[in-house]
């Protein structure tokens, strides 16, 4: 029998929810039901933290209670993909989350354990704008948002942008590249890079890219590094990396350009996040009604403006200097990658990585 | 036995059978009473502790299917699976290696401070443990980010030395193993030095005075006087070290920049980004089998201590 993290925590949490239980009744909270219409009541959302966070609450959610007052929003900021799903599953039968914004690959495991539900143009609207390569085939949540991996450099060090991925070897900068290794995306990401670089299909083997990525160690500072790969950049603490495009197009801005970041010539891959309903939301007719705003080209605009994600609705328009910075669908920079097959090996990149390029 | 002394005990017996009761009674509510404090702390302990950690057990016999999806059943396999992997048992290596070397050099770092704390007579002895205790006032992390700024190749340690001309190129002394060690050796000072203070009791200076009135010099006291009474307390704080070391996540994963891999850091990736929560459950248990060993290690050597 195949089940959810949730329900092996059925029984310590039964036990803990009669404490729980008991310790609420003497308190006289006086909370009214949380369900509203499709205007009103509370919806929470669960999404990334950090900048993220504050430029999506800036950029989407305060604009969104602005149009509905009688809606409140519970954000809860997880700090990967995977963490959120895990949240979710964790609350079981007893569901509170609304709606989670996360990666594909980790949405799609939802999808498939039904903690997802399926959404209809009925019940969002936009859903009708958004790119017909980004809607979810069985109809469950789409992509709300594009990003794609993106080298990033120190500006001090570079007078124009690096053009091919191929400078992460270069034996001038030893010890001053930060990588995040798998699981982490970025790691599984730049594997599938690496391989298209060597001509390699990876859908059938990564061996060539593995033998590739470990002539990387010497030049790698950190697998993990911390705060983070931008921070390491913008500090002067190392030279190169890999990231986000987004995140570093926002910290170039943030550090009057002490950062920079390209997608080399080779190309990169994308990093999409959907927006997804839960089964059994507390409250779906408000969080249908968010996703419908988070699907507006308002919202899009808004946020890429931001924090410099591509839109996923087609009714989007942005200003040159924007989109010049941005990834966006159908890019001919992009390496086509499945990401419902990628979630599949993800496990076996990761064990690879551990035992022949990190700890080899 | 005569009539009167029948009679003598008879009366004795009487006169002492209340009391023995009353005693018993007083007894009985006594253990009543304190067992009934014990109660809400083992309700506490059962909630928070015990199931969790059955739970966990229970978890390690399930399969994993990736994406947080459990597979009810009850198998070795998920268990068996890293203790046939040459790569787990590196792992394990770099786990119980990493908590005897940060266990052995907290010790040996510690030893001189807790033993002039034990001694000092003097009138600040109080504020001076109090300093050596101040760390476990600021969280690990802190402390770990602090290790990360003295430590990195930009660092403050590094740029001295090469300010100084004594390196040419910044030591690697983070995002390694020995990063790792010296940021744990600190952060877990206090504890052995609180555990060797409270395990120094049978340390007696009159034992060391008279073996130096019978000719031993200051090294052959230490040798076989101070050092043989104060191994209680080293084993103590060798032990707590050592389980604090081989649990700790925070200090391999800020300092080990991803090169260190223990048992810690492979369980948050199985659990946080991978999903795997059966196979992180089964290293739980390693983990769990590792720390009972080295506990059983540690009651046998204290016997053998007190039998001596």
């Amino acid at each position: 029998m195949n089940s959810g993290i949730g329900r092996r925590l059925a029984l310590p949490s039964a036990v803990l929810a009669v404490g729980a239980l008991s310790l609420s009744a003497c308190s006289d909270s006086g909370s009214d039901d949380v369900e509203g219409s499709a205007t009103s009541g509370e919806i929470s959302i669960i999404g990334y933290s950090g900048i993220w966070e504050e430029q999506y609450r800036e950029a989407v959610i305060d604009p969104f209670l602005e149009e509905y007052p009688d809606i409140s929003v519970d954000y809860n900021s997880n700090r990967s993909s995977a963490e959120m799903l895990s949240a979710i599953q964790s609350e079981g039968g007893n569901r509170t989350t609304d709606i989670a914004i996360m990666d594909v690959a980790i949405s799609n495991g939802g999808n498939q354990q039904g903690i997802f539900s399926e959404v209809t143009e009925e019940d969002v609207p936009n859903l009708a704008n958004v790119n017909e390569d980004l809607v979810n085939e069985d109809g469950y949540g789409p992509t709300v948002m594009l990003d794609a991996v993106s080298l990033l450099y120190s500006s001090d060090e570079f007078d124009s942008a690096p053009d091919s991925w191929e400078v992460l070897w270069d034996e001038d900068y030893r010890n001053q590249v930060n990588v995040v290794a798998p699981p982490s995306g970025i790691g599984i990401n730049l594997t599938a890079i690496t391989a298209d670089m060597l001509g390699e299909d990876f859908t059938e083997s990564i061996d060539q890219a593995v033998e590739k990525l470990q002539d990387l160690a010497p030049n790698v500072q950190s697998w993990a590094p911390n705060p983070d790969e931008y921070q390491s950049v913008m500090t002067g603490q190392t030279v190169l990396g890999v990231g986000q495009n987004a995140r570093a197009q926002y910290y170039a801005d943030d550090s009057d350009g002490a950062i920079g970041a390209t997608v080399p010539d080779e190309g990169t891959v994308y990093q999409i996040n959907t927006i997804n309903l839960t089964e059994d939301a507390p409250n779906p007719e408000a969080a249908k009604t968010f996703m419908d705003y988070a699907l507006s080209a308002e919202a899009q605009e808004a946020f890429a403006e931001a924090m410099f994600y591509a839109p996923s609705v087609d009714n989007a328009e942005l200003p040159d200097e924007v989109s010049d910075r941005l990834v966006e669908m159908g890019d001919d920079a992009v390496i086509p990658l499945d990401q419902e097959w990628l979630a599949g090996v993800r496990d076996e990149w990761s064990d690879r990585w551990n035992r022949e390029i990190v700890n080899n | 036995m005569s009539t009167t002394q029948a009679i003598s005990t008879r009366e004795a017996s009487g006169r002492a059978k209340p009391t023995g009761t009353q005693e018993r009674r007083t007894a009985r509510r006594n253990r009543l009473t304190s067992g009934g404090l014990l109660v809400p702390a083992l309700i506490g302990l059962t909630i928070s502790f015990i199931v969790p950690m059955l739970w966990m057990i229970r978890m390690a016999f399930n399969e994993g299917a990736g994406s947080g999806v459990v597979i009810e059943t009850f198998t070795l396999q998920t268990i068996l699976d890293p203790l046939t992997d040459s790569y787990y048992w590196w792992v394990i290596w770099n786990t119980f290696s990493m908590g005897v070397i940060s266990a052995t050099l907290c010790i040996i770092v510690s030893y001189p401070i807790a033993l002039f704390l034990t001694r000092t007579m003097s009138r600040w002895k109080g504020i001076l443990i109090a300093i050596a205790l101040a760390p476990l006032l600021t969280s690990d992390v802190v402390r770990t980010y602090g290790w990360m700024v003295i430590l990195s190749n930009d660092g403050i340690l590094n740029t001295a030395l090469m300010n100084l001309g004594i390196i040419s190129s910044p030591l690697q002394l983070a995002n390694n193993m020995s990063g790792v060690i010296i940021g744990l050796v600190q952060i877990f000072m206090p504890y052995a030095i609180l555990a060797m203070i409270s395990g120094f009791g049978r340390l007696s200076p009159q034992l060391e005075e008279a073996a130096s009135s019978l000719g031993a010099n200051r090294f052959t006291t230490f040798l076989r006087i101070t050092l043989p009474l104060s191994l209680p307390g080293i084993l103590t704080a060798f032990l707590l070290v050592f389980v604090l070391s081989i649990s700790t996540f925070v200090t391999p994963r800020l300092l080990g920049g991803g090169v260190v891999q223990v048992l810690a850091t492979s369980i948050y990736d199985q659990t946080t980004e991978l999903l795997n929560w059966p196979f992180a459950a089964a290293l739980a248990v390693i983990l769990l089998i590792l720390f009972g060993t080295v506990v059983g290690l540690y009651q046998a050597l204290t016997k053998k201590l007190e039998g001596e």
